[in-house]
């Protein structure tokens, strides 16, 4: 098995011919858009007047919420959110209007001949303020286990504070877009840059009143998306749907750079309140916390990305009474989504700088603190889901060994001592991140496989591509299966005709899922094949056990006789003749998996990935400026599928979170806007922001439990340890300013105002 | 024209344009096209070509997704430079050879940065990298085998949102090491060199009308200075552009209607740094990267040298002007600070002559200017510093690299027999425009080195400027900037060192 088979699409994106939505030919007839986007974050409309904008030559149709045939309603999950509008403004750069025109300049200036009067109304935009009002999406959750109170008021130690993360733009270089077109028998195709064609099918079907099956949702792949696309592309994919079911004529929905991060959703910052108790060799006894998350304008996703943060407060320890309550909080901003980590980065976060004011309390090593609240085999967590194959112990101390730890402590507080202007810090956090959906219905997905008559194969699945690269993971399950070598595998598109009912491809679960269903499909498969094998093996002299029967690099052969093969593709073409069916469908659902928010209990995760990570960093006390030295990641990932694959995800994940840490700061004016909204202002990281050194070691647990061929979810774990730089940071800071308070994100200036 | 009732629109809809027939070479094929006024590259090979190998991401250089390569005589030489399609407007196409991604290798056969990007896996969603390859592609057929800093000054300018980075610094490791210039500029490309050469033809401007819709009517390029006072007798209301770095942004971005454009780019007698007997002149229409391949500056004025390549991305640089940046007038301009303390001078062209205005009084208020109606900046003199002159600058961002400063700043400190003779320090970003302290040289002048007390003048100086918050950062935290680089200069200044 090729362990790090490149990226399957690697050649056409690198020659510049993979396709992305609306990176193509204009189509005959096709209509742009523009949206009149709101100016105010809460507001009644008195008016909104398009009489003169549609006078344009050139100007297709101005469309309003008067305009849906069906119901004026995308939300999914809570149903509190209008395609457009009626009277209640929520957000700032909500859309009000769409104008089609036959050319986008035209459409932009139709746009400012739209008219809309307003009447102003108070805006929320803080958690507290919000909290106070009891503006949640539903009550409060809550997990809870043993007594807190009492282990509080037993504990010799005792904290209390109040941390908090700020949000993050997804910034994925493909920006929301759509195509629709229109078809026969009142079809409509979407050619829609989403993570979730079947949240885009059922949510069209419901605003045009048309059965879902006329509505087809198609994704050649994405352009990135991080959570982003998962409901974000909705809305726009719901636009151009409504265009062209008005207008009987393709339409495209582009937007551009500032359209995009002015009025879609960001990463949720939360609030932890929290109060902790410990003993004095730094044993944490209990914890009680409230995590509170900024939603936005709409329910969107908050609720479930609130679960997943109760669910990692916890992060890699074990405390034994615990207390975690939850609340999703509506404000006037853009309704805030998923985005990579999907809430558990900020309790993680949360938790860890609890974790540093026990540590600076005691004056304890920090990983030692963590060795001794790790979470070891056979604990419980407080939703009484049972950890097991828990190797956080070793991991701990293999980064200790590659890192060199004690020396490298000792060489840091050297520098520190020699000098004046520039000091060094470092940080460690460890990881358990549970994988599955927490929604458990999600946890499914299928594929579909047709094996062609020359012996090379089409495989759809319920993924969609978006740089993960479940495509070559997928490709790679089917060419273990069947032993088709990996160029004579193509995986589509995400098609909603070919896969019906697909969860969003999310929660690290995409390769999991879909490379189980892939796996089943081609299994169904190759069971078919066998007795044909068997036969045409017989027929040159091997008269072989079916079990022995071998599928490798485009041959058959029995294990005993290895150099008496058949080509796949005889067998293939034989099979056909035969009338096997070369087509199957495959299936997969996470078994064992439920969870009970009555009760706060349960097992909602598959497994767990865990690992750790240490970074050390640089400061300079006059200018603010930081460099990351040296990072060290023990990563558990299983059986890897592709070494290559996963190396990139960790590199990847540590790099964005890093951003959202350090320079991907998104400051927001007292009317609700957003005033980073471009990549002049908003800074994400560039190549010059790679640490120094980074070495990353993956470790094959031999897990019963991981998913498919042993291997486990990689997507979403490693971005924790992007947070050990903020840590690392503030490391440095406390060693010339014990007390100094560092915000979040650790910009120059925030860290020039820590100091000063 | 701003159009607020719909009668404006539709007027304007029968306008008058002007488009630019051009001929310019595609990916080896010679080609003529009309373009239409102040198009740009990327909306020229999408539109017009249907080639949607490039990639549009923000429509602002600030994501070189949308990266391809100009190959153009320069000092006789050829030079292959990479920029950013959104901005460089397709006019200025014209005799030169435009390379995209889809010049470059094919399914079939890779290109070798292709090949060594798909072995190091440097690549995720893909987006990005036909911006990637273009960057790799300039670097590599310009520099054999470049270090791992001119592989990171390349790449700058590149964002990977999947954050593929440390793959793609791997492959462009492995390509600096293993592949040359012969490897890496097929002989198609190197074909067409000897025909940049020679090429003569003139483009013209072709009239257009009848239900067109652009935010600009006229886009002339003028080749020297007496076509251009021609141009500006006939037309009222234009505005200049060289590189079109600020410019096209507002187009692109804040949507700005520019009627008339004049481009500078191409004006003979703009394109030179030469000395002098007033110090080193700069022509208006020099580029950041004219800048740092001049000989002149880097030996001369090693200071300017090193502030440029702090400046925007490898792309900009390409195309971006330094009078352009002086004519902006924002009062973060990385340049102006460091051309104040310089005391650098500007020559001013018209169709009425000449005249010369220091630096210092050319900026009147946010973004207003000395220059007249119709009147361009012509060059840049820089009066060359003493040897020992102690000359620093000092960009505070939000990150590293490409990146607009909170505040910016430059001193220079002369030395005569162990006293100080001339001491300036300027900061951008700390007033409407940028500023000279005159605290600073009030302090300094006179005084010999050991008797400088660093914190005590830094306290001072900070007191002297009253910024501003904004997005780049707040009040305090430019209040403080302001005081640590005055710490920072001086405490370098006397000790000779800065960190330890
Ligand atoms: C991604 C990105 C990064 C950037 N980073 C930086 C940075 O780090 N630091 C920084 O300071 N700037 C930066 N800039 C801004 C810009 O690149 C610089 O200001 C550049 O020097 C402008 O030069 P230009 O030739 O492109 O100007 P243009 O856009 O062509 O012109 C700018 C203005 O000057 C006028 N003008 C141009 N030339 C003349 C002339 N000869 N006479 C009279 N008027 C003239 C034009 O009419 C226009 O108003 C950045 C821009 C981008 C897009
Ligand atoms: S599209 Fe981003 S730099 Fe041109
Ligand atoms: S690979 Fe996705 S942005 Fe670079």
């Amino acid at each position: 098995m090729n362990k790090s088979y490149p990226h399957i699409n690697g050649k056409l994106h690198l020659t510049g011919s993979s396709r992305f939505i609306a990176d193509e030919i204009p189509l005959p007839e096709m209509l742009y858009t523009k949206f009149l986007f709101s100016p105010v974050a809460h507001a009644n409309i008195m008016e909104l007047d398009t009489s003169e904008s549609i006078t344009i030559p050139g100007v297709e149709k101005v469309v309003t919420a008067s305009d849906i045939p069906g119901i004026n309603q995308i939300g999914l999950v809570i149903q509190d959110e209008p395609l457009f509008p009626e009277k209640e403004i929520m957000y700032m750069g909500q859309p009000l209007a769409m104008v089609l025109a036959t050319s986008e300049k035209i459409a932009e200036a139709a746009v400012k001949l739209i008219h809309l009067k307003y009447e102003e109304l108070p805006p929320i935009f803080e958690i507290d303020e919000a909290d106070e009002k009891g503006e949640w999406y539903i009550p409060e959750k809550k997990i809870e286990c043993g007594d807190v109170q009492k282990a509080l008021s037993e504990a010799d130690f005792t904290l209390q504070g109040i941390t908090e993360t700020p949000t993050q733009e997804h910034f994925y270089l493909e920006t929301q877009r759509c195509r629709a077109i229109p078809g026969e028998d009142r079809q409509i195709i979407l050619y829609t840059a989403t993570q979730s064609t079947m949240e885009v099918q059922e949510v069209v079907s419901r605003l045009l009143n048309l059965p879902a099956n006329r509505i087809i949702v198609e994704v050649p792949r994405l352009g990135g998306a991080f959570g982003g696309k998962e409901r974000g592309a909705t809305i726009w994919a719901a636009m151009a749907a409504l265009g062209c079911f008005l207008t009987h004529k393709p339409v495209q929905v582009l937007l551009e750079r500032e359209e995009d991060m002015r009025s879609t959703g960001k990463r949720h910052p939360f609030q932890g309140r929290w109060k902790v108790g410990f003993d004095a060799k730094g044993k944490i006894e209990a914890l009680d916390i409230e995590l509170l998350s900024n939603g936005g304008a709409y329910a969107d996703l908050s609720i479930a990305i609130l679960e997943r943060a109760m669910f990692h407060a916890d992060n890699a320890y074990f405390i034994p009474n615990v207390r975690i309550r939850g609340r999703a909080c509506r404000t006037n901003l853009p309704p805030n989504t998923a985005f990579r980590g999907f809430g558990a980065p900020q309790a993680i976060f949360i938790l860890e700088s609890i974790l540093d004011e026990i540590a600076k309390k005691l004056e304890l090593d920090p990983i030692k603190l963590r060795q001794i609240n790790a979470y070891r085999s056979g604990d419980i967590t407080p939703y009484e889901q049972k950890v097991i194959e828990c190797n956080l112990p070793d991991i701990l101390e293999r980064l200790a060994f590659n890192s060199n730890y004690d020396q490298l402590k000792e060489e840091i507080e050297k520098y520190n001592d020699e000098h004046r202007n520039s000091k060094q810090g470092l940080s460690i956090i460890p990881v358990k991140f549970g994988i599955s959906f927490t929604t458990t219905h999600l946890n499914q997905a299928s594929a579909l496989l047709w094996i062609y008559i020359d012996g090379t194969a089409s495989l759809t699945t319920s993924a969609v591509e978006m740089g993960q690269e479940v495509s070559t993971k997928c490709a790679t399950v089917v060419s273990k299966v069947l032993g088709i070598p990996l160029e004579n595998i193509r995986v589509e598109s995400s098609n909603s005709q070919r896969v019906g009912n697909a969860s969003p491809t999310a929660a690290s679960t995409g390769t999991d899922l879909n490379g189980n269903a892939s796996r089943n499909a081609a299994e169904k498969i190759r069971v078919r094949l066998l007795p044909l094998a068997q036969s045409m093996l017989k027929n040159q002299g091997i008269d072989g056990n079916m079990e022995k029967i071998c599928f490798k690099d485009g041959t058959v052969f029995s294990s005993d006789s290895p150099e008496t093969k058949i080509e796949f593709k005889d067998l293939i073409r034989q099979a056909y003749l035969s009338r096997i069916p070369l087509g199957a469908n495959g299936y997969y659902s996470t078994p064992g998996i439920s969870f009970d928010w009555n009760i706060g209990r349960g097992s909602p995760f598959q497994y767990f990935v865990f690992g750790a990570a240490l970074a050390q960093v640089q400061i300079d006390l006059l200018t603010g400026e930081h460099q990351v030295l040296k990072v060290f990641i023990v990563h558990e990932t299983g059986i890897s599928l592709n070494e290559a694959i996963d190396l990139g995800q960790i590199e990847g994940a540590f790099i964005q979170c890093y951003g959202w840490c350090t320079c991907e700061d998104l400051p927001r004016d007292t009317t609700g806007h957003y005033l980073a909204i471009n990549p002049s202002t908003y800074k994400i990281p560039t190549i010059r922001d790679l640490p120094s050194k980074i070495q990353i070691e993956m470790i094959p647990s031999g897990s019963k439990y991981a998913s498919i061929f042993g291997s486990k979810a990689i997507g979403e774990p490693p971005f924790i340890y992007g947070l050990t730089v903020w840590f690392a940071i503030q490391n440095a800071i406390h060693s010339v300013k014990p007390d100094a308070i560092l915000k979040f994100p650790a910009t120059r200036e925030s860290i020039l105002l820590a100091l000063n | 024209m701003e159009n607020h009732n719909a009668n404006d629109l539709i007027k304007s809809l029968q306008r008058i344009y002007y488009f630019n027939k051009i001929t310019f070479w595609l990916n080896g094929e010679l080609i003529t096209a009309e373009i239409p006024p102040a198009q740009t590259t990327l909306e020229f090979l999408h539109n017009n070509q249907h080639l949607y190998g490039t990639k549009c991401s923000c429509n602002e250089g600030d994501c070189g997704a949308c990266t391809v390569v100009i190959a153009q005589v320069k000092e006789g030489n050829i030079v292959y430079e990479a920029i950013n399609s959104c901005l460089y407007t397709a006019a200025k196409l014209h005799g030169k050879h435009l390379i995209t991604i889809e010049g470059l290798g094919t399914l079939e056969q890779l290109h070798p940065i292709q090949q060594v990007m798909l072995e190091n896996h440097s690549l995720q969603c893909g987006y990005c990298s036909p911006g990637f390859v273009m960057s790799l592609f300039a670097l590599l057929a310009n520099i054999s085998h470049p270090d791992e800093e001119e592989i990171l000054s390349a790449l700058e300018g590149n964002l990977c949102r999947c954050s593929s980075y440390q793959s793609i610094l791997r492959a462009a490791k492995e390509l600096s090491e293993n592949f040359t210039f012969n490897d890496i500029v097929p002989a198609w490309c190197r074909d067409i060199e000897k025909q940049l050469f020679s090429f003569k033809d003139a483009s013209k401007l072709i009239e257009k009308s009848g239900n067109l819709f652009y935010p600009c009517t006229h886009y002339f390029i003028p080749q020297k200075l007496s076509e251009l006072t021609d141009i500006l007798a006939n037309t009222p209301e234009s505005v200049f552009i060289a590189g079109g770095t600020d410019l096209m942004v507002r187009m692109n971005v804040q949507k700005e209607e520019m009627p008339v454009l004049i481009d500078l780019s191409e004006l003979q007698e703009l394109k030179q740094i030469t000395y002098t007997s007033r110090g080193i002149v700069i022509g208006a229409v020099v580029t950041y990267s004219d800048i740092l391949h001049s000989g002149i500056i880097k030996t001369d004025l090693l200071s300017l040298y090193e502030l440029v390549e702090k400046i925007a991305s490898k792309q900009i640089r390409n195309f971006a002007t330094l009078a352009g940046n002086i004519a902006n007038a924002s009062p973060i301009g990385d340049t102006l600070p460091l051309l104040s303390v310089l005391d650098a001078s500007l020559t001013l062209f018209s169709s009425t002559g000449i005249r010369e205005l220091p630096l210092r009084d050319f900026f009147l208020d946010y973004r207003k200017t000395r220059l007249n109606y119709q009147e361009l900046i012509k060059e840049i003199v820089i009066p060359l510093p003493t040897q020992d002159a102690f000359i620093r600058t000092y960009k505070a961002t939000k990150r590293k690299a490409v990146d607009i400063s909170a505040v910016v700043s430059a001193v220079k400190i002369e030395t005569e027999s162990g006293k100080i003779k001339e001491a300036k320090l300027a900061f951008g970003g700390v007033a409407t425009i940028p500023k000279l302290s005159h605290k600073f040289s009030e302090l300094l002048i006179g005084k010999p080195s050991e008797e400088i007390n660093p914190i005590e003048i830094a306290e001072i100086v900070s007191a002297e400027f009253n910024p501003i918050s904004d997005v780049r950062g707040s009040k305090e935290y430019r209040q403080i900037l302001i005081r640590n680089q005055v710490l920072n200069y001086l405490q370098e200044y006397v000790q000779g060192d800065t960190n330890e």
